[in-house]
C-alpha cells in the first residue's frame, strides 16, 4: 500500500517535472556565466542578454515581434469584445456554435491556415508584406481573445443590464459603466493570451514572412541552424520573460485566482 | 436591448474569418488543381494530376502513412501522460489546484519552438541528461539524441500533454462522487471502480482531446523540422518544402489538402467507433 503510494507520488511528480523541464532549462542556461550551453550554468550573469542586444538580426526580430503582437492585441480585443457582445443576444444553442466558428483557427492546425493564407494573400496582393503577415497573426490570436471575454461575458447577470436600461441609461453608457467594466478581467486576460500567440507564432510567420523581415520566433531557429551557444537561450528566454509578465499582469489587474 | 445593432458587432469578427480563413481554404484547394510551372508558383489551366501523383508515389504515400502513425503514436503516449497528471489535478482543490493548474498550462504560454529548444539544451552530447546517466552509471558514453525520431516524439508529447489534460480533468471533476461512494459501498474494489466506472465516465474528456491531439500532431511542423533534422520525411515537412523550396504551389496544396482529408477520415472513424460509447455514458 505504502509502496504503490510512494511510487505512485513519485510518479506525479516526474510528469509534473516533464512538464516544466524545457522552460527551466532555457532560463538556467540563458544565465550562465560561462563559454557554452551547460547545465547546470557555470556561474551567473547576464552577459549572454548584452551579446543577445548586440546581434543586429535578432534586435531586429525582437522588435518586429512586438509590433505585430501588439497590434494584433488591439485588433483582436477590440473584433473579439464586439463579436462576444454579439453572442449574447443568440440563443444558447446558436452560441455554442458561434463559439465553435469563432475559435476554428485554434482547432485546425497552424499549418494548413498558414498555407491558405499564403495562397490567398498573394492573390490579393499581399504576399510577402507585413500586413500579410499581421493579418495571419490576426487570426491565430483571435480564438484565445474571443474565448475570455465571451467566458467573462456569460458570468455577467443580465438583470444588471436590464436594471441600467430601465434607470434611463442608454445603450452606450450601459456598455461603458456597467459592461465594460464587468468584462475587463476578460479582456485583460484574452489581451495577454492574444500579445503572447503571435508573439510566439512560427509556421505562420515562416510561410508570410515579408521580404527581409523576420520575427524573433524565426530569427532564433536560422541563428540555431548554426549557433547553439547560450545567446540563443538568451532570445528564448525573451519569450518565457514574456509570458511572466503576462501572468503578473493578470495577477494584478484580475488575481490569478479569478482568472482560472 | 434591441437584437439587430446588438448582432451586427458579431459583424468584424464573421468578416475577418470569412475572408482571412474561409476564403484561403477555398484558396487552397483551387490551387490544388491549378497546372504546376517550372519558373512560376503556378501555370495556366486545371488539372488533377497533382492528386494522381500523390497517389501512385511510394514517397508521398510513404510521408503521409507514417505521418499518420506517428500522430497515432504520439496521441497514445499524451493519452497515457496526461491520465495520471489530470486525475491529479481533479483530486485537488483551492490554492493546490491553482498551482497544478498553472504547472500543466504555462507550458501553453511559451512557444512552441522555445520549448522544442529546451529540449535541445537537455539532451545535447554534453547536456544535463547524459551526464547524470554517466555519473550513475547507465551508459559509458554520451548518447547522440538530438536528430532523432525518439526526441521528437518527447517532444510533440510535451506541447500536446495540456492539451489532452485540461479537457480530461474538467471531465474527471464532473463525476458525481456518489456514483463513487455507491461503487465502493457495494463492495466493488479501487481498481474495479477505476475502470469500470471512472475511465468510462471519464471518455467525454477524452475524446475532444484525442481528437485535437492527433489532428495537431498530423500536422505538426516546427518540431519535427528543428529536432529531426533532415532524417525522415513526414507530410508537413514535405508539404514546406514543397512551397517554400521548390515553389511547386499547386504540388504542395494537393499534399496538404491530401493530409488534411486524411486526418479528418481518421478522425471520422474514431468519432463513429466510440459514438455507442459516448452515448452509454450520457445516458
Amino acid at each position: 500500500m505504502t509502496v504503490s503510494r510512494v511510487a505512485g507520488s513519485t510518479l506525479i511528480v516526474l510528469l509534473y517535472g516533464f512538464l516544466l523541464i524545457p522552460l527551466v532549462a532555457v532560463v538556467a542556461a540563458s544565465l550562465t556565466a560561462g563559454d557554452f550551453m551547460r547545465l547546470p550554468p557555470e556561474g551567473l550573469s547576464l552577459r549572454w542578454f548584452a551579446r543577445f542586444f548586440q546581434r543586429g538580426d535578432l534586435v531586429e526580430g525582437l522588435l518586429l515581434s512586438l509590433q505585430i503582437a501588439l497590434v494584433t492585441t488591439l485588433v483582436t480585443g477590440v473584433v473579439a469584445l464586439m463579436a462576444a457582445l454579439a453572442s449574447q443576444s443568440l440563443s444558447r444553442r446558436l452560441a455554442v456554435w458561434f463559439q465553435i466558428g469563432m475559435t476554428l483557427p485554434l482547432l485546425i492546425p497552424e499549418l494548413l491556415t498558414a498555407i491558405g493564407l499564403l495562397f490567398f494573400l498573394y492573390k490579393i496582393g499581399l504576399g510577402k508584406t507585413v500586413l500579410g503577415l499581421q493579418i495571419g497573426h490576426i487570426v491565430m490570436a483571435f480564438p484565445y481573445c474571443y474565448v475570455s471575454i465571451a467566458a467573462a461575458l456569460r458570468q455577467i447577470d443580465p438583470a444588471l443590464d436590464d436594471a441600467s436600461g430601465s434607470l434611463g441609461a442608454s445603450g452606450w453608457q450601459t456598455f461603458r459603466r456597467v459592461t465594460l467594466p464587468l468584462a475587463m478581467p476578460g479582456l485583460v486576460m484574452g489581451a495577454v493570451f492574444a500579445f503572447i500567440t503571435s508573439f510566439d507564432l512560427y509556421t505562420v510567420s515562416l510561410l508570410l514572412k515579408p521580404i527581409g523581415g523576420n520575427t524573433l520566433p524565426l530569427a532564433l531557429f536560422d541563428f540555431l541552424t548554426y549557433e547553439f551557444s547560450p545567446t540563443a537561450a538568451a532570445a528564448a528566454t525573451m519569450s518565457v520573460l514574456l509570458a511572466f509578465v503576462g501572468v503578473a499582469v493578470i495577477q494584478k489587474l484580475v488575481g490569478l485566482q479569478r482568472a482560472f | 436591448m434591441q437584437r439587430l445593432p446588438r448582432l451586427a458587432l458579431g459583424l468584424p469578427a464573421v468578416l475577418l474569418l470569412l475572408v482571412f480563413l474561409v476564403l484561403p481554404y477555398a484558396e487552397m484547394i483551387t490551387m490544388s488543381f491549378r497546372a504546376s510551372q517550372p519558373g512560376a508558383m503556378y501555370g495556366l489551366g486545371f488539372t488533377a494530376d497533382h492528386y494522381r501523383k500523390v497517389m501512385t508515389e511510394g514517397l508521398y504515400l510513404d510521408a503521409l502513412a507514417r505521418s499518420l502513425l506517428n500522430a497515432a503514436f504520439i496521441t497514445t503516449a499524451c493519452l497515457i501522460v496526461s491520465y495520471p497528471i489530470a486525475w491529479h489535478m481533479s483530486r485537488a482543490r483551492g490554492r493546490k489546484a491553482l498551482l497544478l493548474y498553472a504547472c500543466v498550462a504555462s507550458p501553453l504560454m511559451i512557444g512552441v519552438l522555445i520549448r522544442n529548444f529546451g529540449w535541445m539544451i537537455v539532451v545535447n552530447v554534453d547536456g544535463p541528461f547524459n551526464r547524470a546517466l554517466l555519473a550513475m552509471g547507465v551508459i559509458d558514453k554520451p548518447m547522440r539524441l538530438l536528430f532523432t525520431q525518439g526526441l521528437v516524439a518527447l517532444a510533440l508529447v510535451h506541447v500536446f500533454t495540456p492539451f489532452m489534460v485540461l479537457p480530461i480533468n474538467n471531465a474527471l471533476r464532473n463525476i458525481n462522487p456518489a456514483v463513487l461512494e455507491a461503487s465502493e459501498s457495494l463492495g466493488v474494489s479501487r481498481f474495479a471502480t477505476f475502470w469500470k466506472v471512472i475511465f468510462p465516465l471519464s471518455f467525454p474528456g477524452m475524446q475532444p482531446g484525442l481528437i485535437l491531439v492527433f489532428v495537431l500532431a498530423t500536422a505538426a511542423y516546427v518540431t519535427p523540422a528543428l529536432l529531426g533534422g533532415q532524417m525522415v520525411s513526414l507530410m508537413p515537412t514535405l508539404v514546406v518544402q514543397t512551397l517554400i523550396g521548390t515553389f511547386d504551389w499547386p504540388l504542395g496544396a494537393a499534399l496538404a489538402v491530401m493530409m488534411a482529408t486524411a486526418a479528418m477520415v481518421v478522425v471520422i472513424l474514431f468519432s463513429l467507433a466510440t459514438h455507442r460509447l459516448m452515448e452509454r455514458v450520457r445516458a
